[in-house]
């Protein structure tokens, strides 16, 4: 069998037995988090990064993938891979809530939005140019494969449709899809870094005997680059759901987005209590 | 896809390249500690060997996983490594001593978790998923360690966040002047995450072959060392960042010219056929 002809093995059903056994280590290590550290802000922190995890996770099953077929005309989507794709959206986003949070009275929702509204502008950036190549540059127009009606706009796809392909360019709903799973993508690594990022200046002066404004710089850096290790993880995670290309909210792999926050969950959870422990021990 | 796409085999057994891998760049990374027991800073340059070390096991580890057509490309794997391993890492510095053995552990930890979730919870059901992202994590790990040690000289939390700034003759102790405060950890995460996962992309195919492939992650490592040795000027004393220098840009000198003599021997052959000749009388 050539990779050609090999159908991925990912269904869209949910494996229950592990999916159970996700939620199992999910609850053990909260678990292992209350009794380390109790009903602190370093717990609170835990769960706040777990949700920003699944925020990622789900914000990038909404983001057009069309692989190397994109490039070709012959897939509907950004022609690169979904980890690309989302570190782009997502660290956009994370500088966009981080400078929003660095205010002299930060506030944690505007920081939050302000991420979103990072990752989405960056999403609809990259969707533009991308629609204005295929359209200009490639000379053909946008069409799904997936879906006879687009479901925002009501036009009908197959017309446009060259034979041989699963639609190209990047139809309406995909560009909207993009833009809604930038700003997920956004938010989720935004929540991450501020929840590490308080924790840090909360516990890194005493731990290392200095002044709260000396540790400022150590503070954000771990904090930014655990933001960016968890936010590839959840990423690639997702990307393995996905397996390949997706055109958007409308495409049937769409609905496997339950099994990845699973994961997401679970993932964020395991990095989420390594990197709180680095100053709570 | 369970479907595995490559059959090429042969040369080095994987086994022995993790081994191989896993020694030397434990073992060049605990060299850098005589650093810390002569007092002397010109032994950062092992921590560069062991990330290279690292490298060439990871880029192998590439392809013994995407040989399984994952469909996500290959950089996702280079990507994957170094997000948990950058965690599992930071974690061990804590440790003293006993940073490099920690980080293997608790990046295997954090590996193990992460390959279950992706081989069980999301069905990808690749025979080798676990155990290839088990040493993704602790390459990812590794990797970070051996630069860090470079640039800084050691590989301990305390030694990574602070750092000297002489103002006027006077040393003053400054967090900004750091590996980890001045964000130089986020270069290395990156040159790291580049160097690993470019040399499989690079040579997959039909024509794959071992040598060609573990000749390119060195002088990939290599090539990184040097980006590494430059920005470890700032953070040691000049004489140990210029030896650190000169042994990388050596290694990749050698690397690159051994993998441009493998990529002539690998291409196919080049005749000049000249043109279809126009006879007379025909």
């Amino acid at each position: 069998m050539s990779a050609i002809g090999a159908k991925p093995a990912a269904g869209g059903s949910l494996d229950p037995k592990a999916a159970i056994i996700g939620i199992i280590i999910l609850i053990i290590i909260i678990a292992l988090a209350y009794v380390l550290v109790g009903a602190s802000f370093a717990f609170m922190a835990l769960i706040g990064i777990i949700i920003g995890g699944i925020l990622i996770g789900f914000g990038v099953h909404f983001v057009p993938v069309g692989g190397a077929p994109a490039a070709m005309g012959q897939a509907p989507g950004i022609a690169t891979g979904v980890a690309m794709l989302a570190a782009g959206a997502g660290l956009a986003g994370l500088f966009g809530g981080a400078w929003a949070y660095a205010a002299e009275t930060p506030d944690l929702v505007v920081s939050v939005v302000t991420g979103a509204i990072g990752g989405g502008l960056m999403m609809a950036i990259t969707c533009f140019f991308v629609t204005f190549i295929y359209v200009y540059g490639m000379g053909i127009p946008c069409a799904s494969g997936k879906v006879l009606k687009d479901p925002l706009t009501g036009d009908t796809q197959p017309e446009y449709k060259s034979q041989g392909t699963e639609g190209h360019g990047l139809p309406f709903i995909s560009w909207v899809g993009g833009v809604v799973g930038g700003l997920f993508g956004g938010a989720g690594g935004t929540l991450i870094y501020i929840m590490l990022l308080d924790v840090y200046k909360g516990a890194l002066p005493g731990m290392m005997d200095a002044q709260a404004a000396q540790i400022l710089p150590i503070a954000i850096s771990l904090a930014g680059i655990f933001a960016v290790g968890m936010f590839l993880v959840n990423a690639v995670l997702a990307a393995y759901n996905i397996t390949g290309t997706i055109e958007g909210p409308h495409d049937p792999k769409f609905k496997r987005f339950p099994r990845d926050i699973i994961a997401s969950a679970v993932a964020s959870a395991v990095c989420g209590i390594v990197a709180i422990m680095i100053v709570a021990m | 896809m369970t479907v595995k796409v490559e059959v090429i085999e042969g040369g080095v057994p994987h086994t022995k390249i993790m081994i191989g891998g896993l020694i030397v760049a434990l073992v060049c990374i605990y060299l850098t500690y005589v650093n810390q027991l002569t007092g002397m800073q010109g032994f950062a340059f092992f921590g560069g060997l062991g990330a290279v070390a690292a490298i060439i096991w990871g880029s192998h580890t590439i392809k013994h996983l995407c040989s399984y057509g994952i469909g996500t490309g290959v950089p996702s794997a280079g990507m994957m490594a170094f997000g948990s391993g950058v965690i599992a890492m930071l974690f061990a510095t804590k440790f003293g001593v006993a940073a490099p053995i920690v980080a293997i552990i608790i990046a295997a930890i954090i590996g193990a978790i992460l390959g279950y979730l992706a081989n069980n919870v999301l069905s990808m059901h690749i025979p080798v998923m676990i155990q290839s992202l088990i040493e993704m994590a602790i390459i990812g790990a590794l990797t970070l360690m051996g630069f860090s040690a470079m640039i800084s000289g050691s590989f301990t939390f305390n030694a990574l966040t602070s750092g000297t700034v002489t103002i006027l003759g006077l040393a003053l102790p400054s967090y900004q002047v750091s590996l980890i405060g001045g964000g130089i950890i986020a270069s290395i995460f990156m040159l790291g995450g580049i160097a690993i996962q470019h040399p499989f992309n690079a040579c997959l195919g039909p024509n794959w072959t071992q040598d060609r492939m573990l000749t390119l992650a060195a002088e990939c490592g290599f090539l990184s060392m040097i980006a590494a040795a430059i920005m470890s000027l700032a953070l040691i004393d000049t004489y140990a960042a210029l030896i650190s220098l000169i042994i990388a840009v050596i290694g990749w000198y050698y690397t690159y010219v051994k993998y441009l003599a493998l990529s002539k021997r690998d291409a196919a052959g080049w005749l000049d056929s000249k043109p279809i000749p126009e006879l007379e009388g025909h």
